[in-house]
């Protein structure tokens, strides 16, 4: 997995418009083999956009779009499995026969497709359902037969949006499984989201998106080694007196349990603790704070404006 | 290619199995049995009581013949030798299906004043022993003017019928005067039958007369069709913009070979349910015309030509998919089955207009006029199919015709999921004209 692979999907210079409204402007990225690529940023960022014109839906209006090394064209369709932010499924039809043309869309037939959708309707706990019409199932279940539908033919790149939305825990987990066994199995995975706590979890590489343009992309670590701002995350009795002291700490504040301190600038975080021991302070916790995605993206959209 | 046929298989499969599709099919043949068979037995019924009238005749000589008109059915039809004509089995039957009996009286004034008889008249009307009274004055072969009084004034069919008997008595009565033969008269004002002979390629052929209905049953048939079923094609475009599917569909196929699919899967059901209909109704018609003959009324399938049948078939294809096409361009535009049906009236009611050019073709059915509109992909269905049935047009414009026609059908839906594929990408608003031609020059 190094930087000289041949990425699986290029976006080169990608604007798209509707009307006045520019949804996409000038957006660069490069997705590679194996990795669990996030596409984050608010809502109505761009992200849905962007992933429409990835899988052909839309065509953009300048730019670039690269797939296997290929141009996009509709036969590439085939190797891309889209699970979209708005799902649909079609309510009278039994589970299984849905899967089955769903299946059958991606040129997946026959045997072959029967034996998939046994496969998947038991792993995502469904096997009692599939004679059962669609609309009778709950909103986590319908959610989990859409993620078959954008499995089902086994693509080599796997776009998922929003996909934890309407999830219970439980799901959530089975659903974060499923999406790391994909990445074992050597697919490609972007995950379109907003919830930058579960993005942070999953992603090898992120870029983030705020009102149509790219603020920021890379790997996820040293995008966040980048930020680190020389913080510590503390929990501790005793020896107070020591956080008032400028030259050490910049800025002390309060996370919950944790006393989040920010060192003031040549100061190492071995420093602290040593005069933390000293002055007597009973240490709980002392762990270096990376700043979360969160943070980073709060403050490149602050930077922004 | 392969996509192509699995959205097909979806929507047909989906459809034929509703419990409405096999209902409405099974149904169709039933309502359509009721039809043919409840006039023909409303028709058999007695029309209820007869209608009693009473007669002052003050000519004193017309009762009789008044009489015998009144119990006695229209006699113009029969010829000479006092058999029933061939000629209009249609006006018989109607005059049998309106058929209402009357009961007569005579009723003398013995020296009671006209006035008089009429106040005691009137009194039994009231009282229900009579429906109404006629009073024939004594120049009624001249200038004189009958007088109906009746309980219900208002029911215009007994006025008509007694206006009609009285006149018929009067005229008998006036020919008699005269001294002629009713049978003399009857011989000379018989009608002639025109024999109408076609000369086509093909030598002479005796003409049914059917083409005519023929064209107009025809026309008819695709309008019910695209009435029944136009409908369903809009239904189909939208459901998957309506549930988001649409996003799925797209990312895996084009959209030309889904809206054609679900355009061809949607027919296909329409022409199912219509074949079932088709062969009940031959089955149905089959019958009658055993029972029929049975009963030794001859019946007159009219004769079509294989080749008028041929055409026949492909015409009806034609103007179904014309206009079922146009259906799913609607559908394309549109979020909403309801507004879609609106919009949709207007532009089926085009096919109306085939109708208007139905009477010059038949004029002159090798015209520029029936050459142009026969080649019109909107009207040709309709133009075309007279042209064939009155003058049979080369092979070379009924094939042209075609080819027009179903180039326009592609062309429609190539539009249409061309419209589709942008428009749903802007879910919730009805596209209006100048969006829906950026649309198209877009993607």
């Amino acid at each position: 997995m190094t930087d000289e692979t041949k990425p699986t999907l290029v976006l080169d210079h990608v604007t798209k418009r509707y009307g006045d409204f520019t949804a996409v402007d000038d957006l660069s990225l490069q997705v590679r083999p194996g990795r669990v690529f996030g596409l984050i940023g608010p809502n109505g960022a761009g992200k849905t956009t962007t992933i429409r014109m990835i899988v052909n839906i839309t065509i953009p209006d300048s730019g670039r779009i690269e797939l296997f090394g290929q141009k996009m064209e509709t036969r590439l369709q085939d190797r891309i499995g889209y699970l979209p932010e708005e799902r649909g499924l079609y309510r009278k039809m039994k589970v299984g026969e849905q899967l089955k043309f769903f299946a059958e869309l991606k040129d997946v037939r026959g045997k072959e497709a029967d034996e998939r959708i046994n496969r998947w309707l038991e792993k995502m706990d469904l096997s009692d359902w599939k004679t059962r019409r669609t609309k009778d199932l709950s909103k986590g279940m319908q959610q989990k037969v859409q993620f078959i539908t954008a499995v089902i033919h086994n693509p080599d790149l796997l776009i998922l949006d929003e996909p934890f939305s309407g999830l219970d825990p439980v799901n959530v987990e089975l659903m974060k499984e499923t999406i790391l066994e994909n990445k074992r199995e050597g697919k490609t995975i972007i995950l379109s989201t907003h919830q930058m706590e579960i993005a942070e979890k999953l992603c090898d590489d992120v870029c983030m998106i705020n009102r149509a343009k790219k603020v920021l992309d890379g790997r996820l670590r040293e995008i966040r080694h980048s930020f680190s701002r020389n913080a510590v995350a503390l929990q501790i009795a005793g020896g107070d007196g020591l956080l008032d002291d400028k030259s050490l700490v910049v800025n002390v504040r309060q996370n919950g349990d944790d006393t989040e301190v920010l060192l003031a600038p040549g100061v190492d975080a071995q420093i602290l603790l040593k005069r933390l021991v000293e002055a007597g302070a009973v240490v709980n916790k002392f762990e270096l704070a990376e700043p979360t995605l969160h943070d980073i993206f709060i403050e490149k959209v602050r930077e922004a404006s | 290619m392969k996509k192509f046929f699995t959205v097909i298989k979806r929507e047909y499969r989906q459809r034929v199995r509703t419990r409405f599709f096999i209902v409405a099919t099974v149904i169709g043949p039933v309502v359509l049995g009721l039809f043919g068979i409840l006039p023909v037995y409303i028709a058999n019924l007695n029309s209820g009581a007869a209608t009693r009238l009473a007669v002052i005749d003050q000519s004193g000589k017309l009762y009789d013949a008044f009489e015998h008109a009144l119990t006695t059915e229209e006699t113009e039809n029969l010829d000479s030798t006092g058999e029933k004509t061939q000629s209009n089995p249609q006006m018989q039957r109607d005059a049998q299906f309106g058929a209402q009996r009357f009961q007569s009286e005579l009723v003398l004034l013995n020296g009671r004043t006209l006035e008089q008889g009429k106040r005691d008249l009137n009194e039994r009307v009231r009282a229900n022993e009579l429906d109404g009274y006629v009073i024939i004055p004594p120049d009624v072969l001249g200038d004189g003017k009958p007088e109906f009084y009746g309980r219900n004034t208002g029911d215009i069919f007994t006025r008509e019928s007694v206006a009609d008997r009285l006149s018929r008595a009067v005229r008998e009565q006036r020919l008699a005067e005269k001294k002629i033969d009713q049978r003399v008269l009857r011989e000379a004002s018989r009608p002639v039958t025109l024999v109408s002979t076609k000369i086509s390629d093909r030598g002479e052929e005796k003409v049914s007369g059917s083409g005519f209905t023929l064209v107009f049953s025809f026309g008819l048939l695709i309008y019910m069709a695209v009435l029944l079923y136009g409908q369903t094609v809009l239904g189909a475009v939208i459901e998957e913009k309506e549930t988001r599917i649409a996003e799925i569909l797209f990312s895996s196929m084009r959209s030309f070979p889904l809206m054609l699919g679900k355009l061809v899967g949607v027919s296909l059901v329409a022409l199912t349910q219509l074949s079932i209909w088709a062969m009940a109704f031959a089955l149905l018609a089959g019958f009658g015309a055993g029972m029929a003959a049975a009963k030794g009324v001859p019946t007159n399938i009219p004769h079509v030509p294989p080749i008028v049948f041929v055409c026949f078939l492909l015409f009806f294809l034609l103007g179904y998919f014309i206009y079922a096409t146009i259906y799913a361009l609607i559908g394309s535009m549109v979020t909403t089955v309801q507004e879609g049906g609106q919009l949709a009236i207007p532009v089926v009611l085009t096919l109306l207009a085939g109708f208007y050019f139905v009477f010059p073709i038949i004029r002159s059915p090798n015209s520029p006029l029936a050459f142009w509109a026969s080649m019109v992909p909107f009207l040709a269905p309709i133009t075309m199919m007279v042209r064939i049935t009155t003058e049979t047009p080369p092979a070379w414009q009924i094939i042209l015709s075609l080819t027009i026609g179903f180039a326009t059908v592609v062309a429609l839906v190539w539009l249409a999921a061309r419209i589709y594929r942008v428009g749903m990408l802007m879910y919730g608003k009805r596209a209006t004209i100048p969006e829906v031609w950026r649309w198209i020059r877009q993607t």
